[in-house]
């Protein structure tokens, strides 16, 4: 059997030895504050996206996807998520003359009830908007299952938030999806992206 | 204190009872490497569909793979030397619940990796995850070993390396098995999991092994423990930024598809190149605290 040469230890530590232990946690710290810094930049990294002809402008998370399709001035999505993509949609719609705020959503809630599986309207409320402006609110929840039978995913429970608001002739529903189970932490997303909508 | 004094006090050619570590650790990796690349090889040639039980109890027996091998390899022949290390399972121990309590808690929940981390280029993804998922799991080793063997049961350098191998495998232990247990991946997959965090979390302790033997044998300048630390840091923070990408292959119109293969490569390759690295620069810092202790007391060592 092999056996390594050996010298009696010693069992205190020098002050030269106490001070690599103390820096070598600094070090820990240090970096770990950095690695904060860089999570908090990437992860609040925003991208503008401006549309003229709606007269929109609005930031939005710089790795969420924009797609901009004929039925919504833009949608964009995090497709990092696994399951149910969260959403966030911007439509502008006419308003006519008697046009009431919640006929608008009523009209919303009878065409998602023919495309969402188990919708249901889970109420209604004010929204008070970053410059102190009142939109109504619509909170509402439904089934999102794959569109392939052959994928075999689990079912997922999304919950969605409708806000509208009605300017210059026009009503404005920016609308909130997302798994109910991250539901809350994307809440905070969607606050920052009324924030900073400018419409 | 100065360490050289006291260095000088002992006779030189003292002989202690205790394993050599590296034979065992280069063991630990031929036996972990030669078993799981066999079954990814095997997965590649002969796609046997398992049912899904007999996968998952497959996938997570595997984890326990390297506790075994280094139970076997390093830890019973202790108990037959005159000298053993005793804290080597207690050491083994503690970081897998550190990793469990605090290790995985905070890359998950509070840095949220699978969120922003990903999706970044090679480059930020191998800063990223130096800074964060790197930077935990050395702190978390660092803080084991400094309060379970440092300097208590460091009596020559091999003791550094002997208990870093063992705060790897019982981190690595956990990390493996938390995976396999999330993902269900098949036995091979799961195979290149298990050697990869293996390696991972080894390789890393490696580098904190030598800051110590550093810090403690030689009385090194203060920033070379910390130098150190962050050389873990960074090779697991390359080690995770890189081994995703090669372990998925090239997006085509007919779907993606694994390979294992690639990763197992990358994986053996990155163990045999740091291994020898750490190998070299103990040796040599060896070498030289041997060459110092002889002109410092002469040729005779008297």
């Amino acid at each position: 059997m092999a056996f390594e040469t050996g010298r009696s230890p010693a069992v205190q530590i020098t002050p030269r030895q106490r001070w690599s232990i103390a820096f070598s946690y600094m070090l820990i710290v240090i970096g770990l504050l950095l690695g904060v810094n860089q999570r908090d930049s990437l992860l609040n990294q925003t991208s503008v996206y401006s549309n003229i002809a709606a007269g929109i402008s609005a930031s939005y998370p710089a790795r969420w996807l924009l797609d901009e399709s004929a039925d919504n001035v833009f949608r964009i999505r995090d497709m990092s998520h696994l399951g149910f993509k969260t959403t966030i949609e911007v439509r502008s719609l006419p308003v006519g003359a008697d046009g009431a705020e919640r006929n608008l959503l009523d009209h919303l809630s009878l065409q998602r009830s023919q495309v969402f599986i188990d919708y249901s309207v889970l109420g209604y409320d004010t929204y008070r908007m970053p410059d102190d402006s009142q939109a109504i609110s619509m909170a509402y929840t439904f089934v999102s299952r794959d569109a392939s039978p052959f994928l075999e995913g689990v079912s997922s429970i999304v919950n969605g938030l409708d806000i509208l608001l009605i300017r210059r002739g026009q009503a404005l529903v920016i609308s909130l999806r997302a798994e109910s189970s991250i539901y809350q932490r994307e809440l905070a997303t969607f606050r920052r992206f009324i924030e900073n909508l400018e419409f | 204190m100065i360490r050289i004094r006291q260095i000088g006090q002992t006779d030189a050619a003292e002989s202690y009872g205790i394993l050599p570590v590296w034979r065992r650790l280069s063991l630990l990796f031929i036996f972990l490497s030669a078993i799981c690349g066999g079954m990814i090889v095997a997965g590649e040639a002969l796609p046997a569909v398992l049912n899904v039980e007999l996968n998952r109890a497959l996938s997570l027996s595997l984890t326990s793979l390297p506790v075994a091998l280094w139970l076997l390899i390093a830890v019973l022949p202790e108990y037959r030397v005159e000298r053993p290390r005793r804290r080597l399972i207690g050491v083994a121990v503690v970081s897998g619940l550190a990793a469990s309590a605090v290790g995985l808690p905070l890359a998950e929940a509070f840095f949220v990796l699978d969120q922003w981390l990903p999706l970044q280029s090679v480059f930020q993804r191998i800063i990223g995850f130096t800074l964060t998922a790197g930077m935990i799991d050395a702190g978390l080793r660092f803080t084991v070993l400094r309060y379970l063997i440092y300097p208590q049961a460091l009596r020559v350098r091999g003791d550094a390396v002997a208990y870093a191998l063992a705060s790897a495998i019982g981190y690595s232990f956990y990390l493996s098995l938390v995976l396999v247990w999330r993902l269900e991946p098949t036995w091979n997959n799961a195979a290149i999991y298990v050697l990869s965090s293996f390696t991972i979390q080894v390789v890393s302790s490696l580098f904190i092994a030598l800051g110590i033997i550093e810090s403690y044998f030689s009385d090194a300048f203060p920033l070379v423990l910390p130098a150190n630390l962050l050389a873990a840091a960074l090779v697991n923070g390359v080690l995770q930024a890189l081994l995703p990408g090669l372990l998925s292959g090239p997006l085509s119109q007919a779907g993606a598809a694994d390979r294992p293969l690639f990763g197992l490569v990358f994986v053996v390759a990155a163990a045999l190149v740091s291994v020898t690295a750490a190998y070299f620069l103990y040796s040599n810092s060896e070498r030289l605290e041997r060459e110092a202790y002889v002109g410092h007391e002469g040729i005779d060592g008297i």
